[in-house]
């Protein structure tokens, strides 16, 4: 029962970081029906960006935190002009190309920039975690964990309660009516590329202090965050919660009792699946309102 | 002036072949020896690569400074191999089309010597390896040479110093299931088997893992007295380290030489504090590895290790070997690379036998408090 529940608790904080970034995946998909490949990459850069300022400038660690998210805000406005803006009226092939260019831009200017040795960071709490009873508590987890089921309850609140967030789904439902309506889509494009950008490096800046800085720590998760998205249904949030805690979930306790080295196998096992029997995923894509 | 089709083409046709021209004039000229060498400039390894180019380049600029070979100065050609398989072969192919270049520096990961090893046996030229997987240099290619000791002997000092110093029985083995991994966890199990303490887990893991809970969690749960690992990645060393330490498993660690690597003294902090490593290259073991340490902080204001104490022994005993062999034909750099003899190096003392092997021994070391502090050398005859 202790291994179990140690297990559980991995395996929902992994999870939680899946979560967190496939939630991007799905915002950005919602809005431009286009998977963008360089989520990843956003953690990544938020990550660099908190050390630059927490580590290298010595500012205190939530000022950082604030700057870094600024940062990627400003981010996503130069992806959506950048990026996606400059393709909108093509097809979605081109403009997930351009993603994954993106990605790879991303990922060598930081190279080329701060150099390849990983770096450490700190997490928020000086106690790195908390023993409850057989059940050890990593701090840095139980902070992605809160984080996650904060921005459940927020995402909900503001789609579904803001004219703000109405205005976004209007937008990711049927972009014609949306603009016949007065709605402004380019800006609300360009609001889910901030959003999106700013939930990757949310992602990125939790999750350092646990896997370390490095230039590939994004296309790790980015991999794994967008098989939970296909696993909860692309265009779903709760979907991306729910498939990122699956996985999390299926991987690390595959690993414990059936092997270890295939524990990516695992996920991806269930990834096929989901692909043959379920392709639109656990809660499915609304197709019927985009029709 | 009116640019006509003709005069486009033709000024099309210059442009291209010019470099060719100039270029074959310089070979035929001959002004510099050219070493190529394939390293991660990219990839999950573009830090390790950072450190081998600085060894490697430090030694360079020695040869150089002493009068160059054959009267030449020696130049470096780098091409990145992305940490991928697929990418060492592209950049070997790269280099070894060139036909200039008289020697090569291959890699420190095993795997990516054997993808690359069918390659080096066509082309036949002389390529330094760093991978520890002993099957390297007794697959019948005459062409790699080895400057770091390989795993059986590195598996037989873990167990070794396991067994009879710390004086425990119950062994936890963890590695990677790359080929370096599998080949060094293998070792460490037959050297434990012939000591008469066989491991009570083998437990393997994947590379660019995030999350080590479930082997750690078997670890603490084999009951096992004493851990001995062999990782590939400093990054999952650092996390598995971390976390080895959170779930409350304190036993003594014995490790491959990444244990006690410099990224992964800096990743996991404390959590390495107390573990042992055998280690090729360590700073306190002769005064050519003291020299070098030397010369490397003074030049990168950080400490070195294996990553890039071994290109530096391999340009250096390339560099020697072409001197003493008087030609750059691979025949003759080959014979004068296996004749050298007591040959001191900063990993160590180079004797190279018939199958490539130029060092037999290891370094036992200890993290103390974040400091690597040489224990002892263990040296073999086999």
């Amino acid at each position: 029962m202790d291994l179990f529940l140690q297990l559980l608790f991995t395996g929902i904080g992994i999870g939680a970081v899946y979560a967190l970034v496939a939630l991007g995946f799905v915002l950005i998909f919602r809005a431009t029906n286009v998977v963008n490949f360089a989520q990843g990459e956003f953690s990544m850069v938020a990550a660099y960006l908190m050390v630059v300022f927490a580590v290298d400038l010595h500012w205190p660690y939530w000022l950082s935190f604030l700057c870094a998210l600024a940062g990627m805000a400003l981010l996503g406005v130069i992806f959506n002009l950048g990026v996606y803006y400059p393709l909108r009226h093509r097809s979605f092939l081109p403009v997930i190309i351009a993603t994954i260019g993106a990605s790879i831009l991303m990922a060598n200017s930081v190279l080329a920039i701060y150099g390849p040795q990983p770096q450490v960071l700190e997490g928020w709490f000086e106690t790195p975690g908390i023993q409850l009873g057989p059940v050890y508590l990593d701090s840095q987890y139980l902070l992605i964990i809160a984080v996650t089921v904060a921005l459940v309850i927020f995402n909900y609140w503001f789609f579904e309660r803001t004219m703000l967030g109405k205005k976004l789904q209007a937008t990711s439902q049927d972009k014609e009516m949306a603009s016949l309506l007065g709605i402004s889509v380019s800006s609300m494009i360009m609001i889910t590329f901030i959003y999106s950008a700013v939930l990757g490096g949310l992602a990125g800046i939790l999750v350092a202090p646990v896997l370390f800085v490095s230039i590939q720590m994004g296309s790790t998760i980015a991999l794994k965050a967008f098989a939970a998205t296909i696993i909860g249904g692309f265009g779903d949030v709760a979907g991306a919660v729910v498939g990122g805690l699956a996985l999390g979930i299926i991987e690390t306790f595959g690993a414990a009792y059936i092997s270890v080295p295939y524990k990516d196998g695992f996920a991806f096992l269930v990834l096929i699946f989901f692909l043959v029997f379920r392709p639109q995923g656990i809660f499915g894509e609304r197709v019927a309102e985009k029709a | 002036m009116k640019l006509t089709r003709r005069d486009f083409a033709a000024g099309l046709a210059v442009g291209i072949t010019a470099p060719y021209v100039i270029g074959s004039a310089a070979r035929a000229q001959g002004a510099t020896i050219k070493i190529g060498m394939c390293v991660p400039v990219t990839g999950p390894a573009a830090e390790q690569g950072l450190w081998a180019q600085n060894g490697a380049k430090l030694a360079l600029a020695a040869v150089n400074k002493a009068g160059g070979v054959l009267g030449k100065q020696v130049e470096l050609v780098i091409e990145d191999d992305q940490t991928t398989n697929p990418g060492i072969v592209l950049a070997f192919s790269k280099l070894a089309a060139q036909s200039d270049i008289v020697g090569f520096l291959g890699s420190i990961r095993s795997t990516q010597v054997h993808a690359m090893a069918p390659d080096v046996l066509k082309l036949g030229k002389p390529v330094m390896i760093g991978g520890t997987d002993p099957n390297l240099t007794h697959m019948g290619n005459q062409w790699l040479f080895r400057f770091r000791p390989n795993d059986s002997y590195s598996g037989r000092v873990i167990a070794d110093y396991g067994v009879k110093t710390l004086g425990k029985k119950k062994w936890a083995i963890v590695h990677s299931t790359d080929a370096f991994g599998t080949a060094g966890g293998k070792a460490l199990a037959s050297a434990l088997e012939a000591l008469g303490s066989p491991a009570v887990l083998d437990q393997g893991y994947a590379n660019q893992s995030q999350d080590f809970t479930p082997v750690v969690l078997a670890v603490k749960q084999s009951g096992a007295d004493v851990l001995g690992t062999y990782f590939t990645f400093e990054n999952d060393l650092g996390i598995f380290a971390r976390q080895l330490r959170q779930l409350g498993v304190t036993i003594p660690w014995v490790g491959s030489p990444s244990v006690v690597a410099v990224s992964s003294t800096k990743l996991a902090g404390p959590a390495l504090f107390g573990t042992f490593g055998v280690a090729d290259y360590a700073e306190d073991s002769s005064d050519a590895s003291k020299a070098f340490g030397k010369i490397y902080r003074d030049a990168y204001k950080t400490a070195p290790d294996n990553q890039s104490a071994w290109p530096y022994d391999a340009i250096t005993v390339l560099s020697a070997a072409i001197n003493k062999a008087g030609s750059t034909e691979p025949v003759k750099i080959r014979e004068a690379i296996l004749a050298l003899k007591k040959f001191p190096g900063a990993e160590g003392e180079y004797n190279f036998d018939a199958n490539g092997d130029g060092l037999h021994g290891y370094n036992v070391v200890k993290n103390e408090k974040g400091t690597i502090a040489f224990d002892k050398h263990i040296e073999f005859n086999d």
